[in-house]
């Protein structure tokens, strides 16, 4: 893992079209977040009204001044070309997906094949959304989708709603203890 | 929700009648070393909680009493609606001591000063000294007044307010929620060799856990859904597609509930014949998240009778923690321990916190099946201590890593 030092301070979030990317940074940004979302004119019509086609950001102020970029990346693939870019230098990685998807153990796959080299060096936590209305595949599953897929040990996978600012925040700070499970919490 | 089993009377017939019975027993066994207890302003739920604790474990120092004319000691919850009336109901009451307890007694403190207001949940180990204590000290207030009556010289007495109460008995005034939640076990030795105290460990067939992890291996193991009956509420387990758990508790309500040592006889499992979902006011649970919150709030901090301390173990993986009870430094426990096999000790060695808190995760890990105690025989890779890591210079010790100053923010902002 990358040194804290060579990081930029910025959070990726990733995952699915409608997987809540953007509702996730909002909920955790101090800042109204700042949405390059456009209206959806292709297959992402049909799920959603708006799509982010570029990126999102936020932002988190610490107490010292300091800021911690969040950065929500373009859910199609065909923006799959930003992610790269995007993921530079950042801490980590909360790669969420839409639960009610066809196949999202195969958007699991996909999108941890794409980060591949940034999970590496960094460290990724998984937020399952939408599972009030598509509770199948459970968490059980992801897990051994991720075994499967050779992750020892496992990320941490939670069930998540990104409405709710302390989903979205207990996903980070899994993400941080993976990082560093010295960090002192008290 | 349809059990197999013969329909149980009416809710309500049973905490009634329940209550009756546990009255009844009670006040004929009247002894001058019983605090006559008066559940006043309580819910069906904690008279029913309270009276298994009598009937169970305090029998020898506390009996509950129908009236207010027999007690010496009243209990009231001041978190249910009308608490005010319930108050003037002690009035011509004024030698029976008065204990309260509350969700968030600092808050009740403003409106009842002087009162001495436990916070919920209970600490069952010390509620019959507080309850003895509260009841003797107004006893001895009420000798003084008199007393004082009698002799010119002023006599000091001492106020309510200044009772003195354990620290440890998630007393609201002083309340510290993760004593109640984790308990206050002190550490125990590094190494194997010294005896382990009892309180040290907690039988799970005493507990809902007992009775909830049996009900869940006995629905996946057969593929019907099973029935936990003889609670206030029913708790259903569906074994297919997901295993979950259903039932009618609330949340505040199974948290004590699942404190509380039951009787062997109060709850049954049965197998059901149909099943549905989200009827009424029922939840529908993951059943790991339920196990792991039912095991945690058992556990306070202990571990499983039978349990080795210092055998290695791993977590297979992280809770769903957005589901699952946070205790302390649950996430950190968690970050650890699926990476490396070790023992509980070795992990609160490592994170340098109090072993209590690893304990609580391991009783949740246990029994929501999310331990691994399978050990490979090729020594695991040492996962660097907390302690062992590079010392920071001076300049860094004050300035914490962004790492740190994030989850500050977290942690303060959530």
């Amino acid at each position: 893992m990358r040194s804290e030092r060579a990081r930029h301070n910025k959070i990726i979030f990733s995952g699915t079209v409608g997987a809540g990317k953007s509702t996730a940074i909002a909920a955790l940004s101090d800042i109204p977040p700042v949405c390059t979302e456009a209206v959806a004119s292709d297959e992402t019509a049909a799920l959603k009204k708006t799509t982010t086609v570029a990126m999102d950001y936020g932002l988190l102020n610490l107490p010292d001044g300091e800021k911690v970029m969040l950065y929500g990346t373009p859910g199609q693939e065909r923006f799959s070309f930003m992610w790269e870019i995007l993921s530079e230098g950042g801490i980590g990685l909360v790669l969420l997906i839409n639960n009610a998807n066809v196949d999202p153990l195969k958007d699991l796959e996909n999108y941890l094949a794409a980060f591949k080299k940034f999970i590496a060096s960094t460290a990724v936590t998984i937020g399952v959304t939408h599972m009030d209305r598509a509770p199948e595949p459970g968490i059980d599953a992801y897990r051994k989708k991720l075994a499967e897929l050779g992750h020892d040990p496992l990320p941490a996978v939670f069930r998540a709603d990104a409405r709710n600012r302390e989903d979205v925040a207990t996903l980070v700070k899994a993400l941080l203890y993976t990082l560093n499970p010295g960090l002192v919490d008290a | 929700m349809k059990a197999s089993a013969e329909r149980p009377p009416s809710r309500h017939h049973q905490l009634t009648a329940h209550r009756e019975s546990v009255m009844s027993r009670h006040t004929t066994l009247p002894g001058p070393h019983l605090t006559a207890l008066y559940l006043l302003h309580a819910g069906s739920m904690d008279v029913r909680l309270i009276s298994l604790s009598v009937e169970r474990h305090w029998k020898h120092a506390v009996r509950l009493v129908p009236t207010l004319d027999e007690a010496r000691v009243v209990l009231v919850d001041c978190d249910r609606p009308g608490v005010e009336a319930a108050f003037e109901q002690l009035g011509p009451y004024p030698s029976a001591g008065i204990v309260c307890y509350a969700f968030h007694p600092k808050d009740h403190a403003l409106r009842f000063p002087n009162r001495l207001i436990l916070g919920k949940p209970l600490n069952l180990d010390a509620l019959p000294g507080i309850l003895a204590k509260a009841a003797n000290d107004t006893a001895a207030i009420k000798a003084a007044v008199t007393a004082r009556r009698q002799v010119p010289a002023p006599t000091p007495t001492p106020p309510m307010a200044a009772v003195e109460t354990p620290s440890s008995l998630g007393h609201g005034l002083h309340m510290d929620e993760e004593r109640d939640l984790c308990g206050a076990m002190d550490d125990i030795p590094l190494t194997p060799g010294t005896p382990l105290s009892e309180k040290l460990f907690f039988a799970p067939d005493q507990y809902l856990i007992g009775h909830l992890s049996r009900a869940v291996e006995q629905a996946v193991a057969s593929g019907r859904p099973h029935v936990i009956s003889g609670l206030p509420h029913l708790i259903g387990v569906q074994p297919q597609p997901l295993p979950v758990c259903v039932t009618a508790f609330r949340g505040n309500q199974l948290r004590p509930f699942s404190m509380t040592q039951l009787p062997h006889a109060t709850a049954r499992i049965v197998s059901a014949l149909i099943f549905s979902e989200s009827v009424g006011t029922e939840t529908v649970y993951a059943a790991e998240d339920f196990l792991w919150n039912i095991a945690a709030w058992a556990a306070r901090g202990r571990l499983p009778v039978g349990t080795d301390p210092y055998q290695r173990v791993r977590l297979k993986a992280w809770p769903n923690f957005t589901q699952a009870f946070l205790s302390p430094h649950a996430l950190r426990i968690a970050a650890l321990w699926t990476r490396t096999w070790a023992s509980p000790v070795e992990i609160a060695t490592q994170l340098a916190i109090p072993h209590r808190y690893v304990f609580s995760v391991f009783s949740s890990a246990h029994f929501s099946g999310l331990l691994d105690r399978n050990a490979p025989t090729v020594a695991p890779i040492a996962v660097i201590p907390v302690a062992a890591q590079p010392s920071p210079s001076p300049k860094q010790e004050q300035r914490p890593s962004i790492l740190s100053r994030i989850l500050r923010k977290l942690l303060n902002a959530v």
